[in-house]
């Protein structure tokens, strides 16, 4: 546990994890300070140190997959940057489709990302069986794989960022609750926390899947809502399994760390909230176990080391919340990734930190400000492919 | 023929082993069998290649992983081989015996630091990336053909009463109960778990807790495992009694995972497979209960007795009376030879002077802790005690934990060696409302002087040479874990994630205990403070195919 150093800070950022750091580490890079973040666990305890670790720049917007591709250039470079190795492995994410109806609505995807100049392929069924080896017959009829995709270590990223940004000057107050913001005249003052209060006029809130709750009870009604999400892990084997696999009709998704064991998850119908725990549900292991099996036999005779939870910061529309809030000046988002937090946190908290300081950013308000969910929802025209 | 559980074989089943046929008594496991010959070198650690042998015997550690037709980390000492089996090491190229990649842990001096080498130049990553994929891993993915036969109806069982351990204070609380007119059901990891009369027992089956439906608090507890070699186990009990005893920890010294490095457990397993010790002369390191059987049965076997602190009268006069050379108040500093311990190397405490024991074994007997994991995925309020180290359920006399419907007795709940059998006692009396006949009981000290915690200050000075493996199932090295706390990492849970420590195999059941008293020191605060790791389910490597067997059986329920 740590205790706030000052009195007063120039911004505030709720939560250590990626997108908090990352935040910090641009701010004060562009001369902020002092700054400091506080997260009421330890290092990587949220979502950060819980998640699959894939980045993928497969997306439904233009904005998203430049966003991703922007953050895949980062994570090329973190080791030069950061001193870590994150491990990232670009060796691709497939989407299957189970059905041809399926593969066509992963096709203006493909279409998207390539006009992007990305190196998207759409593949048959021969074609993910050379990338799957031991795919069940018949479980597929193809998919979408964009090579250039990967997956990368989360801890060292990480560690990585907590180091550079204390390097910086930033403070991080790790085992410090933050318990509710302080405003005058309508505009933030200061944050209340567990060791006391101290006085800023930003906050930023990069609390996944806790942003919700905080915003909420700082009287800001917002959208995001936690929802669990649960994760396991294999025995470490031998490599046989390059690309990040993903079904979008029921959310299974698994890889094969560099470790060697396979790491995924399944997305059940669990109530949102926090209130749940991070714990594991009864029916998580044996359904993404069934889910493995029924996909690639030879998974059964894989042994199961361990399962957790952790959770996503849920937005009506998938798409995070960047910016600051316009009902409380001061007050800023970055938040609702969705479980994308890891994919987007490079390039999205660039804009997060512009916005901190008063800039604008390249980034359609309409689709990431926080302001889009206080005028009524536009009819969708289309049916929106959530790619997990 | 093999009955439906595939572990007992009417006749001698033959298995194939390095291109030798091995004929196994029935019941005999691949380890019972291949240890006849002497204490095997099955495996290579996975960053190192280092040799390593079976260590604990008992189904944990990570020390006799095979293939078996095609199927990678079966555990030889749980495997009972079918006729023509085909069982491989699965380490180690060209062989296990000489492995080129053994070069590793000459070459790496200092460990692999995975977390900052590797970086440059930035061009070489993908093949970085190629070839340290290509050593690390336990073993082959499992071929098809092995996964194909694992599919089997899983074992579901709704009941009253379930007892989780089948040692003695489990079969003296499931007697005790029969008596009274109740049948528990009874569950044990080993295949040949003695049964009691009167109560149905479920041998070979490992369990985990799942958290209890929300919102309907009466409904049962829920326990998810498998039975070997894969079927899914699923059993539903309004009650849990918890009575899964305990096992002989680890020791850090230099190569302390060093071929013929054993556990206690270990020692006397493997005595009991091959009718006599896998070594001719080995040390023991302990001065309790467990160190005095081991110099009770094995006495022949032993050379000498290293304890951290004095050694008791009794074990004295049983030692002495073998001929057993004795090395009271000692700190044991490193194990010579690379396939196998030659020689230990031992001090005196407060002393620099060190004495080599020459030994081809060590057995480790200087603690005992609870398998607890199970308490702590019930969500049953914990004690730490000094004494030994651990964690244990804070419990009524009766064995009540802190969660209404989970009990816990015998070794896992702190009671001392044949006290045991009084805990599983106190148990039916209260379940069943009599007041039963009930045996002593005596409990593990709350308040020990903490023996280990000056043990490890003064043996961790420096300095230091060769390989300390803070976690054998990972490799990871001591050097590793007082880096992370050097530059400010803290607590378990962060260490754990900055090092791998604790995330293999064994689930940290080996590397946690020393781990936790390592940073206490490391970070100066007590052992209680430096937290403990969350146990996730499923606790004990289980199959997948045992999972997917019970998809269908559990609804969508949720945690607390």
């Amino acid at each position: 546990m740590s205790v706030p150093k000052r009195s007063e800070y120039s911004v505030v950022i709720l939560g250590a994890g990626i997108i908090g750091l990352y935040t910090a580490y641009h701010l004060a890079r562009a001369g902020v300070g002092p700054i400091l973040v506080v997260d009421r666990g330890f290092l990587s305890s949220g979502a950060s140190g819980r998640n699959g670790g894939g980045v993928r720049q497969q997306w439904e917007t233009r904005a998203t997959v430049r966003l991703a591709r922007e953050s895949v250039e980062a994570y090329r470079h973190f080791g030069r940057d950061f001193g870590y190795n994150i491990w990232f492995r670009q060796s691709g994410y497939l989407f299957l489709a189970e059905t041809e109806a399926e593969l066509a609505r992963l096709r203006p995807v493909h279409d998207l990302v390539r006009s992007e100049g990305l190196p998207s392929r759409v593949l048959d069924a021969e074609g993910v069986g050379r990338l799957v080896v031991g795919i069940a017959p018949g479980a597929v009829v193809g998919g979408t794989y964009l090579a250039t995709d990967g997956t990368l270590y989360p801890f060292p990223a990480v560690w990585g960022l907590y180091e550079a940004v204390r390097a910086q000057g930033v403070e991080v107050a790790l085992g410090v609750e933050a318990l509710g913001l302080e405003t005058r005249d309508g505009h933030v003052r200061g944050l209340a926390t567990s060791r006391g209060p101290v006085a800023t006029s930003r906050v930023v809130n990069a609390a996944g899947g806790w942003s919700g709750d905080f915003s909420r009870a700082a009287g800001l009604d917002v959208p995001n809502h936690a929802s669990r999400h649960e994760i396991l892990a294999s025995e470490p084997m031998k490599p046989f399994l390059d690309p990040m696999v993903v079904r979008p009709s029921d959310g299974l998704y698994f890889s094969q760390t560099m470790r060697g064991e396979v790491v995924g998850g399944l997305t059940l119908p669990h109530p949102p909230g926090t209130g749940q725990g991070m714990s594991n549900s009864s029916a998580f292991l044996p359904r993404m176990a069934a889910a493995l099996v029924r996909l690639i036999p030879r998974f059964g005779a894989l042994r199961v080391l361990r399962a957790w939870s952790g959770f996503y910061d849920d937005t009506p529309d998938g798409f995070p919340v960047i910016g600051e809030d316009p009902r409380l000046p001061g007050f800023y988002h970055a938040n609702g990734f969705g479980g994308h937090g890891f994919m987007l946190a490079p390039s999205a908290t660039r804009r997060v930190a512009r916005a901190v300081m008063g800039e604008t950013t390249d980034l359609d308000p309409s689709l990431f400000g926080p302001g889009r969910f206080l005028v009524p929802a536009r009819p969708s025209t289309a049916e929106r492919l959530q790619l997990g | 023929m093999t009955t439906d559980r595939g572990m007992v074989e009417r006749s001698a089943p033959r298995f194939w082993f390095e291109g030798r046929s091995y004929e196994a008594r029935p019941g005999e496991t691949v380890l019972d069998r291949l240890v006849q010959g002497g204490l095997p070198n099955l495996q290579r650690s996975p960053r190192y290649h280092r040799p390593r042998a079976p260590f604990c015997g008992i189904g944990q550690c990570t020390g006799c992983l095979v293939g078996v037709n095609g199927r990678p980390t079966v555990r030889a000492c749980r495997y009972v081989p079918s006729d023509g089996d085909r069982v491989v090491t699965e380490h180690g190229w060209p062989s296990r015996r000489f492995d080129l990649f053994g070069g590793i842990d000459y070459l790496f001096g200092h460990g692999i630091d995975t977390l900052h080498g590797f970086r440059r130049p930035a061009f070489a990553t993908p093949l970085y990336q190629r070839v340290v994929r290509r050593l690390t891993g336990y073993g082959k993915p499992p071929t098809a053909a092995s996964a194909a036969g694992l599919a089997v109806p899983p074992e579901i069982r709704d009941v009253d009463l379930v007892i989780v351990g089948a040692g003695r204070s489990g079969r003296a609380a499931a007697a005790a109960l029969v008596a009274a007119g109740i049948h528990p059901l009874l569950l044990d990891r080993r295949a040949d778990a003695t049964p009691v009369p009167g109560a149905e027992l479920l041998p070979s089956t490992t369990v985990t807790f799942l958290p209890a439906r929300a919102g309907t608090p009466e409904a049962p507890f829920e326990l998810l495992g498998y039975a070997e070699p894969a079927r899914g186990v699923l059993v539903r009990a309004r009650r849990v009694v918890v009575a899964t005893g305990s096992y002989d920890a680890s020791l850090l010294f230099e190569s302390n995972d060093s071929p013929g490095v054993l556990s206690g457990d270990g020692a006397l397993a493997l005595a009991r497979s091959a009718g006599r010790p896998p070594f001719r002369r080995a040390v023991v390191f302990g001065a309790g209960e467990r160190a005095r059987t081991i110099v009770e049965r094995l006495g022949d076997y032993i050379g000498a007795v290293v304890a951290p602190g004095d050694i008791p009268p009794d074990l004295v006069r049983a030692a002495s009376a073998a001929g057993i050379l004795l090395y009271p108040r000692s700190l044991v500093r490193s194990a010579r030879g690379r396939t196998r311990v030659r020689s230990v190397e031992i001090r005196a405490r407060s002393d620099a002077a060190a004495t080599s024991i020459d030994c081809d074994g060590l057995i480790l007997a200087h603690r005992r802790l609870p398998n607890g994991q199970l308490f702590f995925q019930a969500g049953a309020r914990m004690g730490w005690r000094a004494g030994t180290g651990a964690y244990y359920p804070i419990v009524g006399d009766d064995g009540t934990t802190s969660v209404p419907g989970v009990w816990a007795i015998g070794s896992a709940s702190g009671t001392l060696g044949t006290a045991s059998v009084g805990s599983g006692e106190r148990l039916a009396s209260a379940l069943t409302g009599r007041s039963l006949p009930t045996s002593p009981l005596e409990r593990v000290r709350t308040d020990g002087p903490n023996e280990l915690e000056g043990y490890y200050r003064e043996l961790l000075r420096p300095p230091r040479s060769g390989r300390w493996i803070a976690c054998p199932c990972e490799d990871v090295l001591l050097d590793e874990v007082e880096k992370a706390t050097r530059i400010g990492y803290r607590g378990i849970e962060v260490v754990k994630r900055y090092t791998g420590l604790g995330t293999g195999l064994c689930q940290g059941r080996y590397c946690l205990p020393d781990a936790l008293l390592l940073l206490s020191i490391a970070e100066g605060r007590p052992p209680s403070e430096v937290g403990y790791t969350t146990q996730r389910p499923p606790v004990h490597p289980t199959p997948i195919a045992a999972l997917a067997a019970l998809d269908g059986a559990i609804g969508l329920s949720e945690g607390p």
